[in-house]
């Protein structure tokens, strides 16, 4: 077990270098440059003044070496167009994302399983249309398209819930304040990401039906309950957490546009906003840390496979 | 009959006393004591006037924060006393000196004085590694030398006489008891990202990035008491999320920058749609390093082509008048409508060409020397650039000139047309002071390197602008500037578009707004109340 964590930490690390790699070449082959400097009324004397501030005139070698020994020691630099560490922004932005993503993933989660089960429980049923009619508008609707709908409705129209950002100035602090501005935007994440955990949770618990343990615990003469709790549903969970580590990744492109819409300072909206502006350091720090959580949620995700089905051994 | 003319004049004056009178009983009577008003913005604001990065999410903001030597005349938005009280220049209009605001102080108590303008100028705007936003405007300025603890010289390298109209132009003068020991005095992080010392009627009272800024009132300030209890500025990154929340009460005010959106909120009686003022004017460039544009009648005949009413009424709603060049109606006396304008007339336009040796080819086509009519047009997603691209290649297509499209994100439009200057024609705008000297978009001195984007270069505009400069009486200045109208009318260094409205959108229980022009408006901020 220890020799299997160890290893995939060592593939995490490679996978996060080659993910800066690839990131800082990108970035800089794409036409534009930090907004600070190419601005429409800049002259060419202050554009060469803040590119010279940068350091963007050293080779690109010669900035991703210095970068990439600076956040090895646990500095990312500081954002061109917000002249702030990296680092900083980045923690000021994560709980944000952290706390929008939980939400939504505790919620697309929660109502995943019950209308996956109750959709194989009630197979080819009344129910089971309802659920995947539901679930085919999670997964085509876009998600911006949906929050502008959901900020037409509750925010202007109906006037329940707050538009946009993630406190008022005048309820800062309240937790009633904060929980009424997640509502909105952790809803609609979770709506587009729900139909991945309805589908996965339906089929794998008919898949379960079919097995030879559920048939065995049904000719005992067992309760419809306690055959799907205890003997169908535990089985149905390995398909359904390999499912909810690609959620998770699904989760911070969804946050992204999420964000947007909602004016939520998460590390999304930080990401677009440093893209739009070519605020190098600070799209190779979100990256990066986005890339740092899906490797690390898919290492948990594994080492749960091994807690929910003995057969599974890391060796 | 001078005696009645006299008291004419005197009843005149009663009168004006007596409507400010009832004025201010009026709004001592409804103002809210504890009001407070909620504005956006659409991203994390960068609170010093300076640096590079503090653009339209920061402006009226630090217009708030940072008092500037001269403000706008919230009436007709000529140089009025800011954080200077009076000021004056040499005979050979070389040097201005200002008289500073005696009993001005910074937000931490400290005593306001020459040496923070000497450093605002010589030590950020001037030091030419900073890379000082706006810096260029200041050119002419070679440095600024304190007199007494009141009084400052600005030595110029040569006349300019619109200096006063760049002082009160997003110029806001910053503490050199803070950041005078600062390396970089525009990136101190906690000044511009924390709480600064501010010189304006509000200062910092919270600042949670990514959610909003508040203002509240700064009990240092020089001037009137500020009227509102604070001032927050939501962040906000998407236009229609900040109409959404207008609508739902949330905010206070918005401005409009596509009246496509305007729609929404027509009919809403909180609501009240104002339209400001502002010299910004629109443009195609034609680069002026191809040969084919190099011919004026060629310029002529592209912008006779235009049908520019039909595009204010199809993209602006109506929110424009057609622009005859760059100094924009609201420069009033100093704006000169008696030019060539260029009115849509698509055979004159051929006409032109043809003269011009551009004759129609087997496609339909124009061609001349076997060479077909066909213009790169790249542009940029912001705004409304793109449905006015589109446009005016219908209008050029109609004539037998081939516009080739291309439509790029933003930052990579500025990369190419801006800096590399690798277009034939773009459509963008320009947004100035409200003064008539333009000449860094104009002068062959900004060519390749600087705002002269279509790269023109005209010795006769050149000297026109320099005796411009030099003029310091009005009617020396309405004459030099009407001749530069007409010489740019006629020459179309740019083909001018239209000046547009700007559009705001306020609850109708704002009161004391000055609605002319929004920097106007947000240099006299302590004006600002809200109705019980």
């Amino acid at each position: 077990m220890t020799a299997f964590i160890v290893r995939r930490v060592l593939m995490g690390v490679v996978v996060l270098w080659l993910v800066s790699v690839v990131t800082f070449f990108l970035i800089h082959l794409a036409p534009g440059g930090p907004s600070a400097a190419i601005s429409f009324d800049s002259t060419a004397e202050q554009r060469e003044a803040l590119l010279k501030q940068f350091g963007l005139y050293d080779p690109p070698l010669v900035r991703y070496g210095k970068w990439i020994v600076g956040t090895v020691r646990g500095d990312l630099g500081v954002s061109y167009n917000q002249g702030l560490p990296v680092g900083q922004l980045l923690m000021q932005r994560l709980p944000n994302t952290l706390t929008l993503g939980l939400a939504a993933l505790v919620a697309a989660t929660l109502l995943g399983l019950l209308l996956g089960t109750l959709a194989a429980v009630y197979r080819n049923g009344w129910v089971d249309h309802v659920v995947s009619t539901i679930s085919t508008l999670g997964m085509s609707i876009p998600g911006f398209w949906l929050g502008i709908v959901a900020i037409i409705l509750f925010a202007v129209q109906l006037r329940w819930l707050p538009a946009s950002g993630i406190v008022s100035s005048s309820g800062a602090g309240s937790l009633v304040d904060r929980l009424r501005h997640l509502v909105l935007p952790a809803g609609v994440l979770a709506f587009t990401l729900m139909p991945n955990v309805v589908r996965v949770t339906r089929s794998a618990l008919l898949e379960v039906n079919r097995a030879d343990y559920v048939r065995t615990a049904k000719g005992k003469g067992l309760a419809p309950g306690t055959v799907l709790f205890k003997h169908a549903f535990k089985n149905a969970l390995v398909p359904v957490l390999a499912v909810l580590g690609l959620v998770t990744t699904a989760l911070f492109s969804g946050s992204v546009v999420i964000e947007s819409v909602f004016g939520w300072p998460g590390l999304g909206r930080l990401a677009i906003e440093a893209a739009n502006g070519r605020d190098y350091p600070v799209i190779l720090g979100a990256t990066l840390l986005a890339g740092l959580i899906v490797v690390v949620v898919n290492l948990l995700v594994d080492l749960l496979y091994a807690a929910v089905d003995p057969r599974i051994r890391h060796e | 009959m001078p005696p009645i003319r006299v008291h004419l004049k005197l009843l005149k004056v009663l009168a004006a006393l007596l409507a400010s009178l009832a004025v201010a009983l009026a709004s001592a009577q409804d103002h809210d004591p504890n009001g407070s008003l909620t504005f956006a913005t659409n991203a994390d604001p960068t609170l010093n006037p300076w640096n590079a990065s503090a653009v339209i999410e920061s402006n009226l903001i630090n217009t708030i924060l940072f008092d500037q030597l001269v403000r706008y005349d919230p009436t007709d938005l000529h140089p009025a006393p800011g954080l200077a009280e009076s000021w004056e220049t040499a005979a050979d209009g070389l040097s201005w000196t200002f008289h500073l605001r005696p009993e001005a102080k910074w937000s931490d108590g400290v005593p306001f004085t020459a040496d923070d303008v000497v450093f605002t100028f010589n030590d950020a705007i001037l030091n030419k590694d900073l890379g000082a936003r706006n810096a260029s405007g200041f050119a002419p300025v070679d440095r600024v030398v304190k007199v007494d603890d009141h009084t400052v010289v600005f030595e110029l390298n040569r006349p300019f006489s619109s200096l006063p109209y760049f002082l009160a132009y997003y110029a806001g003068i910053i503490p050199a008891h803070v950041l005078g020991d600062a390396e970089n005095p525009l990136t101190v992080a906690s000044f511009n990202k924390g709480n600064p010392v501010v010189t304006g009627p509000y200062r910092v009272g919270e600042f949670v990035p990514g959610a909003y800024v508040k203002l509240v009132p700064n009990e240092n300030y020089w001037g009137p008491a500020p009227k509102l209890a604070s001032i927050t500025f939501n962040i906000i990154p998407d236009g229609n999320a900040q109409i959404a929340q207008l609508l739902a009460g949330g905010l206070d005010m918005v401005s409009i920058t596509n009246p496509a959106l305007l729609a929404g909120v027509a009919n809403n009686p909180n609501l009240e749609v104002i339209r400001q003022s502002q010299n910004i004017w629109y443009f195609v460039a034609l680069n002026l390093n191809d040969e084919r544009f190099q011919d004026v009648r060629v310029r002529q005949a592209l912008l006779s082509a235009i049908d520019r009413p039909a595009i204010i009424d199809a993209v602006l709603e109506g929110y424009g008048v057609v622009a005859t060049g760059p100094i924009a109606p609201l420069q009033q006396a100093l704006y000169d409508d008696e030019v060539a304008k260029w009115p849509y007339d698509p055979e004159k336009a051929k006409e032109l060409l043809a003269e011009a040796g551009w004759t129609p080819g087997p496609d339909g086509v124009l061609q001349k020397d076997g060479q077909r009519f066909v213009i790169d047009m790249p542009t940029g997603q912001y705004g409304y650039l793109v449905p006015s691209t589109l446009l005016v290649q219908q209008y050029w297509q109609d004539i037998g000139v081939e516009a080739k499209v291309e439509t790029i994100e933003w930052n990579a439009f500025i990369q190419k047309a801006v800096v590399n200057r690798d277009y034939d024609a773009m459509l963008a705008w320009w947004s100035t002071p409200p003064t008539p000297d333009q000449s860094s978009y104009f002068a062959s001195s900004g060519a390749v390197t600087g705002n002269n984007i279509p790269d023109y270069r005209d010795p006769v505009l050149d000297e026109i602008w320099e005796r411009g400069r030099a003029a310091t009486s009005q009617e020396e200045q309405v004459a030099v500037y009407r001749e530069a109208q007409e010489r740019m009318a006629e020459q179309l260094p740019y083909l001018f578009l239209w000046y547009p409205d700007m559009i705001a959108v306020k609850n109708t229980r704002i009161g004391g707004m000055h609605d002319i022009n929004s920097a106007a408006n947000f240099q006299y901020s302590y004006d600002w109340y809200v109705t019980r």
